[in-house]
């Protein structure tokens, strides 16, 4: 019994570095509705600019987060601007592939700049186990826990009471109709890719404690934050937060009581069953059929 | 008389002439066939130096039959390009010769290629077995395979291990772990095999993915099965992430052997912290904390390294490669001429004693290609270092676990 | 279009000599390695030709293909490996299980549009692979399977790596052909039309479902054959390549670069790209890790900015022009116009009624207790004010819209009352329909947008396009036969849409307000246009706003106000009728007729 409560925490310590990653992805594929397959790449960025402002700049980490999730707002907006709005109007599946280009290039820079070796950055009290009781869980995963938990409800606040927020909704349910309310539905789409990828940007600087940067370290994360956007339907930042609640705790649960090998086979497979019977996801208002 | 000399420098003016006009026949071109991006980049490359540093040391002391040594590079990322890359280097390139390949699934399929072209293919760090099964007659490799890893890991827990810890071998409860690519599931299979054979208990067997983000879950059934050793079998991420989360969790098994991988890389210890690597076992390549007298040649080497690349080896399989070229640049100098033939012949002939080596391995070929004489060594983590525990001949410190 | 005529066509002739140089050149370096680079270019062209028939004709980004390459090399290895059986055969049986692997996935996964389908079909990839890693006692799992080397045609591997080219290029010519042959058949009319406008080619009788899984199945198919052959030719299978996600995109890439939906598109993306990626490897892979990778992505990106519409969309005019002009106008193969259909039936009978008919949407009553009928040989109209219910009212009598309660039937051609369960379904049994807001597919020619009513009852291209003419010149547009429909202006896309129902040769017409937005003359044609209709046998309802058309073509007129009939029968009475005119005439109108 103790041993299924210590996996459901473990899923939710793994669901919270999910659901920061995936509320980034929500933003954008929700609001631009791109599928950015360079998504796992924002977060190699910003751990590698985590990881040279740590060494060279002797930066804690966590104090990196600002001016990673300024770089990755920035690197967002430019890839909206000058790589996805070129494509707005033209065929879905272009700018997929745009994406896709933009995947291999970063992380082939990034094996160009750095190598493949594995850089980690020393944040010895973040991987302590704190005990809740009889169950352990680390510094450093209560913190990403908090963090998805602000962002959370800091972009929920800021979407439903911000004229800025209003004009991203009207946006993302329909673009031309904001067009004539007279949203500026490019800078819309600017600044929602830049802040999804800032939200990531915040990811990288919590999860590098963690993790080791590598150049390929994107691919670990990217599929399963799809998964969890359409699970948690794709408009909404608490959906995606529930999301990844369910998808961490099934991760940890089916890899103990199936096998760790089939673990990535059982959330799929939920995850195909949903886009057949559920494509608005488990709490989403969007039209998943469109 | 001086009509003759005249006629004679002639001649040898215009066979100077002609010797400088193509360059091919002053020069011998390798093939290098490697992982040089992609996931396998790190020991891809790491690999490919040894080769380099081999060929500078015999460029340096003469060449290949009095002609200098070329390199010619082949990038591989999967199968596919592995089939391109052979035949470019051997068509295009016409390098009568390839050495290579780390990767295994690129050495199985860039050997297909070779061996239709009956072409020497030097196979000097991939493990899986198959490669030189196939009854090929110009395959050749220098390097233990999996079969070997699977059999030294099992042994030690048997024959280093139990007796270390004052306990009977086959009353401890063994657990056999592995990422699910080729590496992992060749070595663990053949641990299992070995484990029957020798009568082991095995009382879980977990595959997992190399690219996991968690393995809270295993760890939580290695510790609820109440393992006593794990058998490891993976990458660089994968085993940073498994000490981390052993200790997150809590669980300490008596004693944890990996079969090279990320168990033998120094960044592996250090992302893991060298107090929580102690004691950690490793089954892989011979490593730099060897005992010279068992590998002469092996501090030479790493001071090579060192003034080359300006860092300490990353891994033992440069060391490998070296080794493994030298051998096979002594064979080609013997043989006749570059024809597969010819080159397979002296192969045939090699007869290297062990502890004669820069890794401590000989070399006596078996009719199939593989080496006979090449074993991987048992290492232990010790204050931060990878230390050689056995066997004797190349050992630095003698294997010691804490009995908890 | 008949064999014989294509291979009498110069253009086929010139596009095979094309071809034939993936063979020519590298059989004339004497290079293996220049073979091995056309083996691959033969081998991607035609894994994304086969793609280009779900991607790019029906619309649907597959991102999961090579399941059915993998599929096709797994199952050729594995009958080598047990039963010793040539992967002749073993290519075949491969092909029959992705084909069933084709309608698993796509049967629950078509209704997904865009990124939602292309996550969906990673999905299954991924299942797949870790399967097939996981179950590594059947598969050989990650250390992969060797394939035998026995030399032979019979075991498809040769010592003369020419071989290898020949058979490439064959089932490149095989997947080109097919596809081809699909562009030029009904099934590839009816992709565009479903690929457009869903709904619209429903109407015309399209089973939306069955045309993208014939296109699946077939597509599935091919890529899995290919993959039986690539298998053979690297004689070494493993899971991460053969279920490789990269190579999916990169397949679907090549389609993408050369031209969606065009059938040379595919193996133009792949003859620009694959050279690119082995020089690039090449002269950049010994330089520094990273550098070829970096160099490639970058160019990926910079083609889906410059040409997103593919180089058959910046190429293709150009050499038509060019062909045009050498060999003159495509020829077409021309057949007689099939006899006009006269509608059986009793006269008076009814062959369109629903009861008690209701639908909610959340709390608003759209559709309150409606029960009405058609009769055989009449039109009937229908008025009332707007939001009225009158468009949603015709959606459930054409199978568009569920009903929330109540009873919606029509007279099959065998004479029983029947409620078909799916919009195609209506139209089949000889409903057509109209939309409020015309849905003409954009991108087809007038011509070819009738054509897609034609092939309901006449499966031959020559055929549908004969009788297609024929439907323009009733209505009035064969002069603008070879327009694009998007520029049409309104007028003449009412009518178009009017003739592409009246192509599907329906016994029940639905017209949902075809008048509106026309000028006079227009619309007199339109009513002589529905009147010459009826006089062939077929029942008309028309929901009208322009009172003059409906007053002289209707014999009854049904009113209907905030779902209910308020008013029915005889339209001189009907219009007379105080609820009418209070709820939708209004009494300038009762005035100007005197009332």
């Amino acid at each position: 019994m103790s041993v299924t409560a210590q996996l459901v925490l473990n899923g939710v310590m793994l669901g919270a570095m999910y659901a920061i990653i995936a509320v980034g992805l929500t933003l954008i594929f929700g609001i631009v509705r791109v599928v950015n397959f360079a998504h796992g790449e924002f977060l190699m960025i910003g751990m590698y600019a985590v990881y040279l402002l740590s060494r060279h700049a002797g930066l804690h980490p966590y104090a990196a987060a600002l001016p990673v999730v300024l770089l990755l707002f920035a690197v967002g907006a430019l890839v909206q601007r000058f790589v996805i709005q070129k494509l707005l109007n033209a065929d879905e599946h272009i700018q997929i592939f745009a994406t896709v280009g933009l995947s291999t290039a970063f992380i082939n820079l990034a094996l160009l700049l750095f190598g493949a070796d594995l850089r980690a950055v020393d944040v010895p009290w973040a991987r302590q186990s704190a005990a809740i009781g009889p169950f352990n869980v680390l510094f450093g995963h209560v913190v990403i826990l908090a963090a998805a938990i602000a962002l959370v409800v800091g972009l929920h606040l800021f979407m439903q009471n911000t004229a800025l927020g209003r004009a991203i909704r009207a946006t993302a349910q329909n673009r031309y109709a904001a067009r004539l309310m007279g949203v500026k539905v490019e800078r819309i789409y600017i600044i929602a890719f830049g802040l999804g990828a800032a939200c990531v940007g915040l990811a990288s600087a919590l999860i590098m404690p963690l993790y080791p940067a590598s150049p390929t370290i994107g691919a670990y994360f990217v599929l399963t934050a799809f998964v969890v956007v359409v699970l948690g339907g794709m408009r909404s930042m608490v959906g995606a937060f529930l999301g990844a609640m369910i998808i961490g705790i099934v991760d940890s649960l089916s890899g103990y009581y199936i096998a760790p090998d089939l673990k990535e086979v059982v959330y799929f497979a939920i995850f195909i069953l949903i886009l057949i019977f559920k494509p608005t996801g488990l709490f989403g208002f969007g039209r998943g059929t469109e | 008389m001086r009509k003759r000399l005249t006629a004679g420098a002639g001649a040898l003016f215009v066979l100077a002439l002609a010797a400088g006009l193509s360059p091919a026949a002053a020069q011998i071109k390798i093939g290098a066939l490697y992982p040089f991006s992609g996931a396998l980049a790190l020991l891809g490359d790491e690999s490919f130096r040894g080769v380099e540093l081999a060929v500078e040391e015999r460029n340096a002391a003469g060449g290949l039959k009095g002609k200098k040594i070329e390199i010619v590079k082949g990038d591989a990322v999967d199968p596919s390009q592995a089939v391109g890359e052979a035949r470019r280097l051997t068509s295009v390139e016409k390098a009568p010769v390839i050495f290579g390949t780390y990767s295994s699934s690129l050495s199985l399929a860039a050997t297909q290629v070779t061996e239709l072209a009956s072409i020497p293919y030097f196979e000097l760090g991939a493990v899986s077995d198959p490669i030189t099964e196939r009854g090929y007659k110009f395959v050749f490799r220098t390097n233990p395979t999996a079969k070997d890893f699977g059999a030294k890991t099992v042994d030690a827990v048997l024959d280093q291990i139990a007796p270390a810890l004052k306990l009977d071998g086959k009353a401890l409860k063994v657990a056999i772990i592995h990422e699910d690519s080729l590496y992992g599931q060749t070595v663990a299979g053949f641990q299992a095999a070995r484990a029957k054979e020798k009568g082991l208990a095995i009382v879980e067997t977990l595959p997992y993915s190399a690219k996991s983000v968690d393995l809270t879950p295993l760890v939580l059934r290695l510790k609820s099965a109440a393992v006593d050793v794990v058998l490891q079998t993976s990458y660089q991420n994968d085993t940073v992430l498994f000490f981390r989360q052993m200790k997150e969790q809590g669980f300490k098994p008596k004693a944890v052997i990996g079969a090279g991988g990320g168990y033998s890389m120094v960044d592996t210890m250090k992302a893991v912290g060298a107090d929580n690597m102690e004691g950690a076992l490793d089954v892989d390549f011979t490593q730099y904390r060897s005992n010279p007298a068992g590998a002469p040649g092996i501090e030479d080497f790493v001071k090579k390294y060192q003034a080359k690349y300006g860092t300490a080896p990353r891994s033992g399989h440069s060391l490998a490669n070296y080794m493994g070229s030298k051998v096979f640049f002594d064979a080609m100098e013997k043989a006749r001429d570059l024809s597969g033939a010819a080159i397979r012949e002296e192969v045939m002939k090699v007869d290297v004693k062990a502890g004669t080596t820069a890794t401590g391995w000989g070399a006596k070929f078996n009719d199939k290609g593989q080496n006979e004489r090449a074993e991987p060594f048992l290492m232990q983590w010790r204050k931060g270092e990878l230390v050689t525990v056995a066997p004797d001949s190349a050992a630095v410190e003698k294997l010691s676990l804490s009995a908890n | 279009m008949p064999l014989l005529a294509r291979l009498s066509d110069p253009r086929f002739w010139i596009t095979l000599a094309a071809l034939s140089l993936l063979v020519v050149v590298p059989v004339a370096l004497g290079s293996p390695f220049a073979i091995h680079i056309a083996v691959t270019i033969c081998v991607f062209a035609a894994l994304s030709t086969a793609w280009n028939i779900v991607g790019g004709y029906a619309g649907q980004l597959s991102l999961g293909h090579t399941i059915f390459y993998g599929i096709g090399g797994y199952a050729a290895a594995l009958l080598i490996q047990h039963f010793g059986l040539t992967p002749w055969i073993g290519m075949l049986i491969g092909a029959g299980a992705s084909v069933l692997a084709a309608l698993a996935i796509g049967y629950p996964c078509f209704r997904l549009r865009g990124p939602f389908f292309a996550l969906a079909t990673i999905a299954f990839l991924e299942v797949v692979r870790l399967l097939v890693i996981h179950f590594n006692g059947f598969t050989g799992g990650s250390a992969g399977l060797i394939v035998p080397l026995n030399i032979g045609w019979a075991w498809m591997i040769f010592q003369d790596k020419i071989n290898y080219l020949y058979i490439a290029f064959g089932l490149l010519l095989l997947t080109l052909a097919v596809s081809s042959a699909i562009r030029d058949s009904r099934l590839g009319f009816y992709l565009t039309a479903v690929r457009e406008r869903e709904e619209a080619a429903q109407a015309a009788g399209v089973d939306t479902a069955r045309a993208k899984l014939s296109a699946a199945m077939i597509s599935a198919a091919l890529t899995s054959m290919i993959g039986s052959f690539h298998a053979m030719y690297l004689t070494f299978l493993e899971p991460a390549t053969m279920f490789s996600l990269a190579t999916s995109i990169e397949i679907a890439m090549f389609a993408l670069i050369g031209g969606l939906g065009t059938v040379a598109g595919p193996l133009l993306g792949t003859l620009l790209v694959v050279p690119l990626a082995e020089a690039a490897r090449g002269w950049l892979g010994a330089a520094a890790n990273g550098l070829h990778g970096l160099v490639y992505g970058v160019v990926l990106v910079l083609i889906t900015l410059t040409l997103p519409g593919g180089l058959a969309g910046v190429l293709g005019p150009r050499v038509e022009t060019l062909f045009n002009r050498l060999f003159g106008p495509r020829k077409r193969a021309e057949a007689a116009a099939p006899p006009a259909r006269r509608v059986e039936g009793a006269p008076g009978e009814t062959v369109l009624e629903t009861r008690d008919l209701r639908k909610m949407f959340g709390g608003l009553v759209a559709t309150d207790d409606v029960t009405m009928e058609l009769k055989r040989g009449e039109i009937l109209g229908v008025i009332g004010p707007n939001g009225a219910g009158k468009t949603t009212l015709f959606n459930q009598m054409s199978g568009f819209l569920d009903p929330t309660s109540g009873h919606v039937a029509m007279r099959a051609p065998g004479g029983a009352m029947t409620t078909p369960s799916s919009p195609d379904g209506f139209a089949r049994l000889g409903m057509g329909r109209t939309f409020q807001i015309v849905q003409p597919f954009g991108k087809l020619s007038v011509i070819e947008n009738i054509m897609i009513g034609a092939f309901l009852r006449h499966p031959a291209v020559a055929d549908a396009r004969a009788l297609a003419h024929r439907v323009a010149r009733l209505v009035g547009l064969d002069h603008l036969a070879d327009v694009e429909a998007r520029n049409l202006p309104i007028g003449d896309l009412k009518r178009l849409e009017v003739a592409r129902t009246l192509a599907i040769e329906p016994s029940i017409l639905l017209l949902d307000e075809v008048m509106a937005g026309q000028n006079q003359a227009d619309t007199q044609k339109m009513v002589e246009i529905v009147r010459a209709v009826r006089d062939t046998g077929v029942s008309v309802i028309a929901i009208e706003h322009n009172m003059h058309a409906i007053m002289s073509l209707s014999d009854r007129i049904v009113v209907i106000d905030s779902g209910k009939v308020i008013a029915e029968g005889d339209p001189a009475a009907v219009v007379a009728d105080r609820k009418v005119i209070e709820a939708y005439l209004g009494e300038d109108f009762a005035d100007a007729q005197g009332l």
